[in-house]
């Protein structure tokens, strides 16, 4: 087999700027995709036992909610994170890949404290918790961790995103903060919409 | 100096050969599952032997990953200070590795379709041998062989490997392989992706076959809760282990094939020329992708229920049974149609080749693939109609059930419409075509009583089921993968697979398949029940000749096993196109170069366009001439003479 130039292999590895663009929007979608199936897989099975209320030992008295504020500070942070993301990704889109620093730290700091709230409240509610679990804190405790996963995934993504910011490499990649951008700004109403949901199960 | 100069300037030695790599991955991963294990079980003070399990999969996952370097480039792709080179990108899809490329964690599709198909015809071997112990049980009345526990075991292992098996056994060999070749793409959209899909996949194989270790999983390949969480042995938690890594594979190799068919496609292959394969592949895996999720979920339930005591599924706790059993066949059934879809998409593109005709249709077919997907999501409270739920659920599925007849005897219709007045060249691709259409006639026309509910009442949990999903599954699907491991072997492995020895594959296949599950039809309209490890005296002559006739499936998997291995050992080269076929993958030298095509192609005609019975090929025409403008990386195709 001939062996092709070099300058003919660069070619033919270098994708063309849209292909980039389109495969990183087209992934971030299909993520999205898979991973609000999964979250719906909870709420309807959440909603199914609650109306089902096997036995009527669905909640009994003694179950309680998660904590309130707590959940209301993580919201806060998550609604937050989201605007101070949004903000750093128009100017990074808007001034080729210069957006400003201050607002993505800003973001993936309120990400982690989200995180660490979040966690926290888990590992309270499991204390309080007696096992067996009945099904209503089954289902609590699946949605409050699954919330927290979810956080430590988006801070992941922003770690890995500080990192490019640090060595200067979004510039000419601006698309890896809008494909970015689509997964942070579904992990905040993502967890918006579970937090919700537990807080309304009876 | 120069990129490539560059990449093959490196002098390989045993470490950098071995890290990271496969053995690497290993080592890693069974240091990482003992710390976790002994970490875990200091914890819980040994008390919680399902938490410790979990702890042993969960450390054996993240450190086979580190040890096989599937996080290196995650962490470039953060902290790097510059983006990989074209030369060191060539490197990691094993550009001058040899064979041990395929013990790495390659990026090169090429690659990873050879490690799926490898896998999957293990995982067949293996899922076969586990059918023919479960037919040795039962060929007499009486457990002889096994106890009930080992016995429902087996069955469970055979059905879950062979599921999962046929649900790779399209998308994963030759959706890697041949899909980006045939949308004139050089490599999948996420080549890194795409080989974090196939090792997830390998990583679960020792975290399923544990279960042996385990003490088994006595709930068939439904894995059943609340049987699953009554489950004394931690078999159960390999099995969801299992499901839950598989399924993350699956969402993966979904995404990266949707992604490479939407924006990697070349110039002209616009969607109305795409080759029907690839539209059942990425009908196949958008289906996956969106029933995998809930199935995923489902196991995540009961690995709580287990590991935590969390009461999803135990009713004095106000869990359901009937959750569980929406979970999983809102996933079960569909995953019907992900296996079947890809197959069938197969036996079109391979009937169009063989009569060489305009595939009868086209357009027809899409369509009507496209309403099996939509209708088989709708579908699966038929799974349900004696398990309680409210009796006005069940017209409303009866009729989407068989509303699926409608576009699956489309399928048959242009199946029949491109054969008609073909001038058929019976290769053995073809003859597994012929075969899937009459096991899928069966299987499909048996379907259509379980889908109505009289009908079910009577026939439901009995041996009529057993034979009809393998009418579809088996007789069908696998016929379908069949028909695309012949036609494209000679593409993917150089070399051209002894056609005597493939017509006897089939012919003991096909008459050994419908001996033996004719048979149980047959039982179970005598009224055998499945789920028994010993079988009742009226049962027993119907069993016997199952039994007897599985003898010739084995000897089928022996000689497809001793084709393959003479082939690969002294088989005849092949040429650069076997089959004087159309498609884009036909066009590339074999072996196909690393990025496929030196100048991608331009599409300019659908691929089914024959004017002519006589393979281009043999008129020595080059094959770039079949509408597609494009050259391919040596000067021109090789020509049989």
């Amino acid at each position: 087999m001939s062996t092709p130039s070099p300058s003919l292999e660069h070619e033919m590895h270098e994708l063309a700027p849209h292909i980039r663009v389109a495969r990183a929007r087209a992934c971030a979608l299909l993520l999205i995709l898979a991973d609000a199936l999964s979250v719906l897989a909870i709420l309807a099975g959440g909603g199914y036992l609650s109306a089902l209320n096997t036995e009527n030992q669905f909640r009994t008295a003694a179950n309680h909610p998660p904590a309130f504020l707590p959940g209301l500070v993580v919201a806060i942070a998550l609604v937050l994170s989201g605007l101070a993301y949004y903000w750093w990704e128009r100017r990074v889109l808007r001034n080729g890949g210069a957006g400003q620093r201050t607002f993505f730290v800003l973001a993936w700091v309120l990400m982690i404290v989200a995180l660490v709230v979040q966690t926290w409240i888990s590992i309270i509610l499991n204390r309080a918790y007696t096992t067996p679990y009945s099904a209503y804190e089954s289902v609590i405790t699946l949605l409050m961790w699954f919330m927290a996963f979810k956080h430590l995934l988006a801070a992941i993504l922003g770690l890995l995103l500080f990192g490019r910011i640090m060595r200067g490499r979004i510039a000419g990649h601006e698309y890896l903060a809008e494909a970015s951008g689509y997964w942070w700004y579904y992990t905040v109403v993502a967890s918006l919409l579970m937090w919700l949901f537990a807080l309304g199960l009876t | 100096m120069s990129s490539t100069t560059v990449a093959t300037a490196r002098r390989p030695n045993l470490i950098n050969s071995l890290f990271p790599s496969v053995v690497s991955g290993i080592v890693l991963g069974v240091i990482g599952a003992a710390i976790a294990g002994v970490i875990v079980n200091a914890a819980t003070h040994g008390g919680n032997q399902d938490a410790t399990v979990s702890a042993v999969f969960t450390g054996w996952l993240l450190f086979f990953f580190v040890g096989i370097g599937a996080f290196n480039g995650v962490v470039k792709w953060g902290f790097a200070r510059r983006d990989a080179t074209p030369a060191e990108e060539l490197q990691l899809a094993g550009q001058g590795q040899g064979l041990w490329r395929y013990f790495r964690f390659t990026t090169d599709h090429k690659v990873v379709g050879m490690q799926y198909l490898a896998t999957v015809l293990v995982l067949f071997f293996v899922g076969s041998m586990g059918a023919f112990l479960i037919r040795l049980e039962q060929s007499t009345p009486g457990a002889i062989y096994f106890n009930p526990a080992t016995y429902n075991t087996i069955v469970g292992m055979h059905g879950i490997l062979m599921i999962v098996a046929a649900i790779i056994m399209v998308s994963g060999p030759f959706g890697n392989f041949i899909l980006p070749i045939m949308i004139g793409a050089r490599d999948m959209a996420f080549p890194r992706l795409n080989a974090l899909s196939y090792w997830l996949l390998f990583s679960a194989i020792p975290i399923f076959l544990s279960t042996l270790a385990l003490g088994g999983f006595q709930t068939g390949w439904t894995g059943y809760a609340p049987l699953a969480v009554q489950g004394l042995t931690p078999g159960m938690d390999a099995y969801c282990f299992t499901i839950i890594v598989f399924g993350v594979s699956i969402t993966l190799a979904a995404m990266n094939i949707v992604t490479t068919v939407l924006v990697m496609r070349t110039k002209g292959m616009t969607w109305g020329r795409l080759p029907i394969f690839v539209w059942g592949v990425v009908l196949s895996v958008i289906l996956g992708l969106t029933a995998f999720p809930t199935f995923i979920m489902s196991q995540v339930m009961v690995l709580m229920d287990r590991v935590f005591q969390t009461s999803f599924f135990v009713a004095s706790y106000g869990g359901s049974n009937w959750l569980y059993e929406h979970l999983f066949w809102f996933m079960g059934h569909p995953e019907v149609y992900v296996i079947a879809l890809p197959a069938m998409a197969v036996a079109a593109e391979v009937t169009a080749v063989f009569t060489r005709k305009p595939l009868f249709g086209y357009r027809l077919l899409i369509g009507s693939l496209v309403g099996i997907s939509v209708l088989s999501v709708i579908v699966w409270g038929h799974h349900l109609y004696l398990s309680g739920s409210e009796n006005g659920l069940a017209a409303p599925f009866m009729l989407d059930t068989e509303l699926i007849s409608i576009p699956t005897g489309v399928f048959f219709l242009v199946l029949i419409g491109t054969l008609w007045r073909g001038r058929i060249w019976v290769t053995v691709p073809m003859l597994f075509v012929m075969g899937m259409l009459v096991n899928f006639v069966i299987g499909g026309i048996t379907g259509i009583f379980l889908a109505d509910l009289p009908t079910n009442e009577i026939l439901h949990g009995g041996m009529f089921v057993t034979a009809h999903f393998h009418f579809t599954l088996v007789g069908s699907m696998v016929f379908g993968f069949f028909a695309g491991f012949y036609y494209w072997f000679p593409k993917m492995l150089g070399r051209r697979l002894d056609t005597t020895l493939g017509q006897f594959h089939f012919w003991l296949f096909e008459i050994g398949f419908l001996g033996t599950f004719l048979s149980l039809f047959y039982a179970g309209l005598l009224g055998e029940p499945r789920w028994s490890a010993n079988i009742a005296p009226p049962f027993a002559t119907a069993n016997l000749i199952a039994s007897l006739f599985t003898i010739l499936i084995a000897a089928s998997v022996f000689v497809l096993v001793y084709n393959v291995v003479i082939t690969l050992v002294r088989g005849e080269l092949a040429t650069s196109n076997e089959w004087g076929a159309k498609t884009l993958e036909w066009t590339v030298p074999t072996p196909v170069p690393l990025e496929n095509f030196e100048h991608l192609p331009e599409v300019k005609s659908l691929p089914y366009d024959y004017g002519s019975p006589v393979p281009a090929a043999e008129r020595g025409v080059p094959a770039t001439e079949g509408g597609v403008a494009g050259a391919p990386l040596q000067a021109k195709p090789q020509v049989e003479s």
